[in-house]
C-alpha cells in the first residue's frame, strides 16, 4: 500500500518537475517540432513533382527527318524546350556550357544522317537528369528505328507500384514516421540528464538516506517520460497530417506495443548513460554521439536499402532502426500485431532496453551511490 | 541508555586515511557534537554511521541493529540532514515534505513540521527561491518528517549569516526539548559549546578529546587571560607589564602598544595588585576584561594548532 502511495507521490513530483522545467518543454516538444518541420521542408519539397528537363533543340538545316523528330520531341511532356523553338549550334553550346539548359538535342542535318546528338555539360555527365534524358532519347530512337522498318515491339514494360499497406508510401509519410521515432528516441536518450544533475547535487544520495524505494522512483520517472512521449507522437502526427498532408493508416494495437517498447527501451538507454556519466557534459556527449549515429544509420531520412552494403549490418543492430520500422508498420502500412516481422523488431528493442536497464542499475548500485567521496 | 555505539571506525580513500579508529557512544536524548576543522573526518564518520559509506573497519550499532542486517529498520528510525541540503528545487517546501513523508511508515503532519522549522509563510515558494537559511531549515524539516528518534545534522549552519544560524540553533534546542537524540557536526566552536551535551573533537581522522564542554574547558590549566588598555599610552602599558611580571600568579605577559595581555592563575588578585599600581602612578585604564576559556582554547591546547573556521 505504501508503495502505491509512494508511486503516486513520486509520479506527481515528476509531473510537477516536468511542467515547471522550461527546458523540458523546449527540448521535448518545441525542438522536435522545429526539427521535423525543417526536415520535412528540406526532404519533401519538390520530391513529389514530376520529372522535367529543359533542352535546347538545334535544327540548323530543317529536313523531313529533322522536322519529323522535332514534332515527336515536342510531344514529350517532360521536356521543356528552351525559347520555345530551335537554336543554332553555337547558341546551344553556350547554353549547355552555362548550364542554362540540362542538354541540347542536335537534329540530323540531312535526311541521310541517322545520328541524334545529345549535348551535355561535362560536369553533369553522370547526373540524374542527363541519365534520364539519355534513356528517354534512347527509347525514342528505338521507337523511330522500329517505325522505320515497319515493326512493332514484341515485349513491353509495365510499371505498377504496390505496398504491403493500404496506400502508397510517400516521402512525407516516410519522414513523418521517422521523425516521430527520432523524437521519442531522443527524448529517452537525452531526457535522463536530470538524473545526472540530481546525482551531482546530491539528491540521489539524499533519497538513498531515506527508506524510499528507488525502483519506484525510477519507474515513476520512466512513466512520466512515457506520458511526454505520447504528447510528442500526437503533436507530431497532427502536424504531419494537417500541415504536410501525410496519410496515416494506423493499426492501434501494433502502434501501442511498438511505442511502449520503443519509448521504454530508449529511456533505459538514457538511464544507462546517466549511470556512468559524472557530469551533464559527459552525459550529453555520449547521448549526442549515439543519437547522431543512429539518426543517419537507422533509416529515419533515407531507406536502409539505399545505404552502402557494408554499413547495413550496423544499421541492422541499432534499436532506432527497429523503432522506425515498427512505427512505419503501425502507422503507415497498418500491419497487424500478429505480423512476425513486427515482433522481431520489438524483440530486438526489448533486448536493448533490458540490457541497458540492467547495466544502468548495476552501475548505480556499485559505482554512483556508495563511495562517492 | 546508549542508542548508538561506534567502535573503532576506519576509512581510507586511496592514500588519504580519513578516519583512523573513532569510537564513541551516544545516549538517548543527548546532543552529541563532532567538531573539527575542514578535512578532519567529521563528514566521513557521519556518512559511515548514516550507512552511506561502508567502513573499512569497525562496528556501528543502533541498539542491537546493524546496517548489514537491519538497514530498512534503521532508515525508518533515523533522520538525516546532509551537508549538501539537496532537495527538489522546483517543488515548494510543502511538496518536498509531502513527498518525503511517503517514504516512511509513520510521518509527522507536514503542517507541524513547517511550523517547527518556521517555514509556514514560505510553504508555497519554490525551493530555488528560498534563502540559504530557509533551505537549511527545510533540510532539517525533511530530516524530521518521520519523527525520528535519532537525527543527524551535518554542518547545518555552515555558510549562514548570524541571524540564520541562531534560527537553526533554536530549532535544534527545540528538538532537544522534544527528547530527540541529535548527532551534530560543526566547525563552529560557539555552536558546539552552546548546543551540545557532549563534544567530540576530531582532528586528522582521530578523536582528540571527548567530554562535556564544561569538563573539557576545566581540563585546561587554571590560567585566565586578563586584558587592560591604558589611556596614557604605550609607556604606561610597558611599566605595568614590568610590574605584573613580578606578581607571583602571572604566568606570562604580552604587550601591543597601549594594550597589555597577561595570563594569571589568580586573575582577581592580579587585577587588585594592578589597580594598586595604576592608582599609585595615576595611570588611567579604559578597558579591563577577564576572558573565559572556550572550546577554541581546548582545541589549541589539545592539538597545538590554531583554530580555523
Amino acid at each position: 500500500m505504501r508503495n502505491v502511495s509512494q508511486f503516486k507521490q513520486m509520479f506527481l513530483t515528476q509531473l510537477k518537475l516536468t511542467l515547471r522545467e522550461k527546458q523540458a518543454w523546449f527540448w521535448g516538444i518545441f525542438f522536435p517540432v522545429i526539427l521535423m518541420v525543417i526536415f520535412m521542408v528540406i526532404f519533401t519539397s519538390g520530391s513529389d513533382d514530376e520529372f522535367s528537363a529543359t533542352v535546347a533543340i538545334v535544327n540548323e538545316n530543317p529536313n523531313p527527318t529533322s522536322e519529323m523528330l522535332l514534332q515527336q520531341i515536342n510531344q514529350i511532356p517532360v521536356l521543356v524546350i528552351e525559347g520555345d523553338g530551335t537554336v543554332n549550334r553555337e547558341e546551344a553550346d553556350e547554353l549547355v556550357k552555362e548550364q542554362d539548359v540540362h542538354a541540347a538535342i542536335v537534329l540530323p542535318e540531312t535526311e541521310d544522317v541517322t545520328t541524334l546528338l545529345l549535348l551535355v555539360n561535362k560536369e553533369n555527365e553522370n547526373g540524374v537528369t542527363t541519365q534520364a534524358l539519355s534513356g528517354m532519347l534512347d527509347k525514342f530512337v528505338q521507337q523511330a528505328n522500329l517505325y522505320a522498318v515497319g515493326a512493332s515491339p514484341t515485349y513491353e514494360l509495365e510499371i505498377e507500384s504496390i505496398t504491403s499497406g493500404n496506400m502508397e508510401l510517400s516521402a512525407t509519410d516516410f519522414l513523418l514516421t521517422g521523425m516521430i521515432a527520432l523524437a521519442i528516441a531522443q527524448g529517452g536518450l537525452f531526457g535522463m540528464v536530470d538524473l545526472v544533475e540530481m546525482r551531482r547535487k546530491g539528491l540521489i544520495k539524499r533519497l538513498r538516506m531515506t527508506p524510499a524505494n528507488m525502483n519506484i522512483f525510477g519507474l515513476s520517472d520512466m512513466i512520466m517520460r512515457f506520458v511526454f512521449s505520447i504528447i510528442q507522437i500526437v503533436l507530431l502526427s497532427l502536424i504531419g497530417v494537417f500541415i504536410f498532408g501525410a496519410k496515416l493508416y494506423i493499426d492501434f494495437p501494433t502502434l501501442l506495443v511498438v511505442f511502449i517498447v520503443g519509448a521504454l527501451s530508449f529511456n533505459a538507454l538514457g538511464y544507462f548513460f546517466s549511470s556512468f556519466s559524472k557530469t551533464t557534459e559527459a552525459y550529453m556527449g555520449v547521448a549526442n554521439i549515439t543519437s547522431f549515429l543512429m539518426m543517419f544509420l537507422s533509416g529515419v531520412f533515407i531507406p536502409i536499402e539505399t545505404m552502402p552494403q557494408w554499413i547495413q549490418p550496423v544499421s541492422n543492430i541499432l534499436p532506432l532502426t527497429y523503432f522506425v520500422e515498427g512505427l512505419r508498420e503501425a502507422m503507415v502500412y497498418s500491419s497487424s500485431i500478429f505480423n512476425a516481422s513486427v515482433w522481431i523488431g520489438i524483440g530486438i528493442m526489448m533486448l536493448w532496453g533490458v540490457i541497458a536497464y540492467v547495466l544502468g542499475s548495476w552501475f548505480y548500485k556499485t559505482k554512483s551511490i556508495v563511495e562517492t567521496r | 541508555m546508549s542508542v548508538l555505539d561506534v567502535r573503532d571506525l576506519k576509512k581510507s580513500f586511496g592514500k588519504n586515511h580519513a578516519v583512523q579508529g573513532i569510537s564513541f557512544s551516544v545516549s538517548a536524548g543527548e546532543v552529541f557534537t563532532i567538531i573539527g576543522p575542514n578535512g578532519a573526518g567529521k563528514t566521513t564518520t557521519l556518512e559511515m554511521i548514516e550507512g552511506l559509506v561502508t567502513p573499512d573497519h569497525g562496528e556501528i550499532l543502533f541498539g542491537n541493529l546493524t546496517w548489514e542486517k537491519n538497514s530498512k529498520t534503521i532508515k525508518q528510525m533515523i533522520g538525516v540532514q546532509p551537508q549538501s541540503s539537496a532537495m527538489f528545487d522546483l517543488l515548494n517546501p510543502e511538496e518536498n515534505l509531502d513527498l518525503f513523508a511517503t517514504f516512511y511508515d509513520k510521518a509527522r503532519p507536514t503542517e507541524e513540521v513547517l511550523k517547527l522549522v518556521n517555514l509556514t509563510d514560505h510553504r508555497k515558494n519554490h525551493v530555488k527561491k528560498l534563502s540559504g537559511g530557509q533551505r537549511q531549515r527545510l533540510a532539517i524539516g525533511l530530516a524530521m518528517i518521520s519523527d525520528p528518534d535519532i537525527i543527524f545534522l551535518d554542518e547545518p549552519t555552515t555558510g549562514l549569516d548570524p541571524q540564520a544560524r541562531r534560527n537553526i540553533w533554536d530549532i535544534i534546542l527545540e528538538l532537544k526539548k522534544l527528547g530527540k537524540t541529535i548527532i551534530l557536526t560543526t566547525h563552529y566552536m560557539e555552536e558546539a559549546e552552546k548546543l551540545s551535551d557532549r563534544v567530540c573533537i576530531v582532528d586528522q581522522g582521530k578523536i582528540v578529546t571527548l567530554d562535556t564542554p564544561a569538563a573539557l574547558i576545566a581540563k585546561l590549566t587554571e590560567e585566565r587571560e586578563v586584558r587592560l588598555a591604558f589611556i596614557d599610552g604605550a609607556a604606561a602599558a610597558e611599566e605595568a607589564e614590568v610590574f605584573s611580571q613580578n606578581i607571583d600568579s602571572v604566568v606570562r605577559t604580552e604587550r601591543e602598544g597601549s594594550s597589555l595581555k597577561l595570563w594569571s592563575t589568580n586573575p582577581e588578585d592580579t587585577l587588585y595588585d594592578l589597580f594598586g599600581f595604576t592608582k599609585e602612578k595615576n595611570y588611567k585604564v579604559e578597558q579591563v576584561s577577564i576572558r573565559e576559556m572556550s572550546l577554541e582554547d581546548v582545541f589549541i591546547a589539545f592539538t597545538g594548532k590554531e583554530w580555523r573556521d
